[in-house]
């Protein structure tokens, strides 16, 4: 009795693993870690960020960035000089190199948009597409939230 | 510092080495008596988010939390503004909140009016009192407390700031007490401004 339940626990255990390991296994480009920082309902812009992951043997090329409740989409990158000044430049491609990651972070690389109607709320998971050179465009939920997950 | 996986070691490498010099100075201080900086602050009228002169004198008997920004800016200043509510919030948590006042300074007085601040400001729950005015008078305030700002053409269209980011505590007599930076540890604001009250 207590061995059948051990055998199916370990069918089960080993099922689970195998399905975990498929995935894995699957080369792909992916979007994780993707969020918004939740701003006043007036504000004119808003930032994103997420780990864009390549696990294909090619470089992918990012080269920008849509969503519906946005008139305008971009990637930018934040520069602090020696001073603590910081500014904003757009990033017109980046590339990431087969088997590696690229994290848009604050302070740093981030996604812009602008031009919003409406503004998502705290909660919400809107839809933000990637797009690419090399590449069909990836979109993923981008969860709104007041702090860094 | 709480580490979060999200950072990538780039980033906190960016953020250590932008605010070296102030995390050694804050990390020499044994958390008594914070000094008195005599090289930054003083006393500057603008407007408030109501459209009135706003003297920050007015604010004496309170301890403020200054800060400067511009509610265009989509990546930094949202997170600031973020934290030091946050700050703001956990001290009222512990009522001691009731002499504490957080100042945020636009540097873009053509897009953050009195109108426009006054609907931005209350979303973060903080009792900000947001300040604007023309330009010759708020670069005269950034120069007082040594912030920097230039105006670009940003590649949207829009105007952008490249700009400093620091957090000033001032005590109840307006003097700079502190400087942090803008990933300042919540916790330890809301300390420093416990031994101010
Ligand atoms: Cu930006």
């Amino acid at each position: 009795m207590l061995k059948r339940f051990f055998s199916a626990v370990s069918r089960t255990v080993s099922a689970v693993l195998l399905v975990a390991a498929s995935a894995g296994a699957v080369a792909d480009v992916r979007i994780e870690q993707a969020w918004l920082r939740a701003v006043p309902p007036v504000s004119p812009s808003m930032a994103g960020y997420f780990v864009l992951v390549n696990d294909t043997d090619e470089p992918v090329v990012l080269t920008g960035a849509r969503a519906e409740f946005a008139g305008m989409a971009m990637l930018h990158d934040t520069s602090t000089d020696g001073e603590g000044r910081r500014s904003m430049s757009h990033l017109k491609e980046v590339t990431i190199p087969a088997g590696e990651s690229l994290a848009f972070t604050p302070g740093g690389r981030h996604l812009m948009l602008m031009k919003m109607d409406p503004v998502p709320e705290a909660g919400e998971t809107p839809k933000v597409c990637l797009a690419f050179q090399n590449h069909a465009d990836l979109c993923g939920a981008f969860q709104v939230r007041h702090n860094e997950p | 510092m709480n580490n979060k996986d999200g950072f990538t070691s780039a980033f906190l490498f960016r953020i250590l080495v932008a605010g070296a010099a102030l995390l050694l100075v804050a990390c020499s201080e044994p958390a008594k008596e914070l000094p008195v900086n005599t090289r930054l602050g003083g006393d500057f009228t603008l407007t408030d988010h109501n459209g009135e002169r706003f003297s920050l004198s007015s604010l004496n008997g309170e301890v403020v939390i200054l800060f400067f920004g511009y509610t265009h800016c989509p990546d930094i200043c949202p997170a600031v503004l973020a934290r030091v509510s946050q700050v703001y919030r956990n001290l009222k948590e512990q009522g001691e909140a009731d002499r504490v006042q957080p100042v945020f300074v636009t540097f873009d007085p053509e897009r953050d009016t009195a109108e426009h601040l006054r609907e931005y400001l209350p979303w973060f729950k903080a009792d900000i009192i947001g300040l604007t005015g023309d330009v010759p008078a708020i670069q005269k305030v950034a120069e007082q407390y040594g912030v920097v700002f230039i105006k670009e053409d940003g590649d949207s269209g829009e105007a952008d700031f490249t700009h400093s980011d620091y957090i000033y505590l001032l005590d109840q007599q307006g003097r700079v007490r502190k400087v942090y930076p803008a990933d300042f540890n919540i916790d330890e604001v809301v300390a420093d401004v416990k031994t101010l009250l």
